[in-house]
């Protein structure tokens, strides 16, 4: 892999095996990650997701290969990550015996800014989460969900050009993750903060993402733009169909579904079966329906 | 875009410190508990055996709880404490910021033994009231107390975070304490165990932490105690020696 004078991560055939496993968590892995991009690793439980980035984060010892932090081996220089990363764990259980503004307070000093800084920090923070209703809560009183906002507050105190994030919309309610991605795109433009995260929330991340990997079984199955992996995979269009379990549509003759469970199905059509299609549906048996050209999410069920 | 300079070690020192000392949120009826009322328990119950035997006997039983409740409680909950943070993802936290691993370790030490000090002076002063014995509370007392602590500390750290789950940490960390109580004179005179054992006990920093404790707390001062204070000195160092060497927070 060529490493790019802007590449802010440079992963170079990486692997990982757990003591007293036979099949690696993950297996020479290698990519760049640009200065200032939207980088989003996709892929199913298991993949070997997660260990990438704790790898990435100086927290897992990899077996083989490198990970360089602006040209520097991140094992070699204890300090090299947490002076440049904020890191937001997939567990969200730590510093529960603080409140939610102590928590943010600690972690913005402890980065380097100074008390008064520091302050200012954590009204900041308070502020882009939306945890004023919070703040003198202990961490250990939270919903899953709020421990979610507090620990992406926490990973982006002191404002550090990197951000490494494990899963930052699970446990959120709609309306917040919206809020998440569009939160994480405004820090991005706002402050040229490069973005690395994990999510199965493939379709909602689309807006943001501008590089995707997606895992499969521990290897890197397909890393590009995501306009460039979606020209790899076929034209069709796909017609998502909700309806009522007892009462499937019927389809019209020769379309195929793919059945996504039991009230949900998806049907890939050619442009020119589009038409015939939608007019011979019966509507009256269809809860909700959506048509559109690949998405992210087609490329992850593509590829995983 | 900002980058900046690690805080320097005291600044650092003093935000983990209150981190650490912010378990009392939840901790303090439990250390209560345990730290003041199962000692207690124990020097009455051993206090009846020993009473017969003479003060020399019962002051072996008061300071031996002492050091029983330093390891049950303090190295104890140490390893629970650095256990927990492995499996909750806060050792992670804290690796992912710019901070020196032993300052974390002194750090949490120092918080510990705060929170557990109430205790320690609740059990020295009511199983003094127990056993009817007169307490000479040295000025040493002051430095001897947390050098009794800090070693046991650090072992505690280590174990913490050198098992798999809080369950084996915690056992592991059982044995060690019942090992350490039984050999060497801690909790019997050394006139009523065998001589292999009291040799042996001059392996165990708790044979020097209870001579230490004991000289500091009923009196008197010997010579004897330059000895101690250079062993414990010695195990504080060499324990956070180990655990800054030993203790990688990365995983594999």
């Amino acid at each position: 892999m060529k490493n790019r004078s802007n590449s802010v991560y440079s992963v170079s055939r990486l692997t990982k095996t757990y003591p007293g496993k036979d099949t690696p968590a993950n297996d020479d892995i290698s990519f760049n990650v640009q200065q200032g991009e939207i980088f989003g690793l996709l892929g199913d439980n298991g993949a070997g997701k997660s260990t990438l980035v704790k790898q990435m984060a100086n927290l897992v010892r990899p077996t083989r290969g490198s990970v360089n932090l602006y040209g520097r081996p991140v094992q070699e220089e204890p300090l090299l990550v947490p002076r440049f990363v904020g890191y937001m764990p997939q567990t969200a259980r730590t510093l529960n015996s603080l409140t939610v503004s102590e928590a943010l307070y600690f972690t913005s000093h402890l980065r380097g800014c100074g008390r008064q800084e520091s302050n200012c920090e954590r009204e900041r923070l308070v502020q882009l989460w939306e945890l004023h209703d919070i703040r003198t809560e202990l961490c250990s009183r939270l919903s899953g969900g709020q421990q979610r906002l507090l620990q992406l507050a926490a990973a982006m105190a002191g404002q550090p050009p990197i951000l490494i994030l494990d899963e930052p919309t699970n446990e959120l309610s709609p309306q917040r993750r919206r809020h998440v991605w569009e939160t994480l795109r405004a820090e991005n433009s706002k402050r040229g903060t490069t973005i690395i995260f994990i999510t199965h929330d493939a379709i909602e991340a689309e807006k943001i993402i501008q590089q995707v990997g997606i895992m499969r079984r521990g290897r890197l199955a397909a890393l590009g733009k995501p306009s460039d992996l979606k020209k790899q995979l076929d034209q069709q269009l796909r017609l998502e169909l909700r309806f009522q379990p007892e009462s499937p549509p019927v389809l019209p003759l020769g379309l195929q579904p793919q059945k996504l469970s039991e009230d949900h199905w998806i049907v890939r059509l050619d442009q020119h079966q589009v038409e015939a299609a939608l007019s011979g549906l019966d509507f009256s048996r269809i809860d909700d329906f959506q048509l559109h050209s690949a998405t992210l999410e087609d490329l992850y069920l593509h590829y995983t | 875009m900002k980058t900046r300079l690690p805080l320097p070690l005291h600044l650092q020192y003093w935000d983990l410190f209150l981190i650490e000392l912010s378990n009392w949120r939840w901790g303090w009826r439990n250390l209560a508990l345990t730290g003041t009322v199962l000692p207690l328990f124990g020097i009455l119950l051993l206090g009846s055996f020993a009473r017969e035997l003479g003060a020399y006997a019962l002051s072996f039983v008061l300071v031996g709880n002492l050091v029983m409740a330093l390891l049950f409680e303090h190295m104890g909950k140490l390893i629970s404490h650095f256990a927990y943070m492995k499996v909750a993802g806060s050792l992670d936290y804290f690796a992912t910021l710019p901070i020196r691993k032993n300052v974390l370790i002194l750090a949490a030490s120092t918080a510990f033994f705060i929170l557990f000090l109430p205790s320690l002076v609740v059990v020295l002063a009511g199983g003094a009231w127990i056993l009817r014995l007169e307490l000479h509370i040295h000025p040493l007392a002051f430095a001897v107390v947390p050098l009794c602590a800090l070693p046991l500390a650090g072992i505690g750290a280590l174990l913490g975070v050198s098992f798999r789950t809080p369950e084996e940490a915690s056992a592991a960390g059982r044995l060690l304490t019942i090992l350490m109580l039984t050999i060497g004179p801690v909790l019997i005179p050394p006139d009523r165990l065998p001589d292999w054992l009291v040799w042996l006990g001059f392996l165990s920093p708790a044979t020097y932490a209870a001579s230490a404790l004991r000289q500091v707390v009923l009196g008197p001062l010997t010579s004897r105690l330059l000895l101690d204070f250079a062993v414990l000195a010695g195990c504080v160092l060499i324990s956070f020696r180990l655990v800054d060497r030993k203790m990688d927070w990365r995983e594999g």
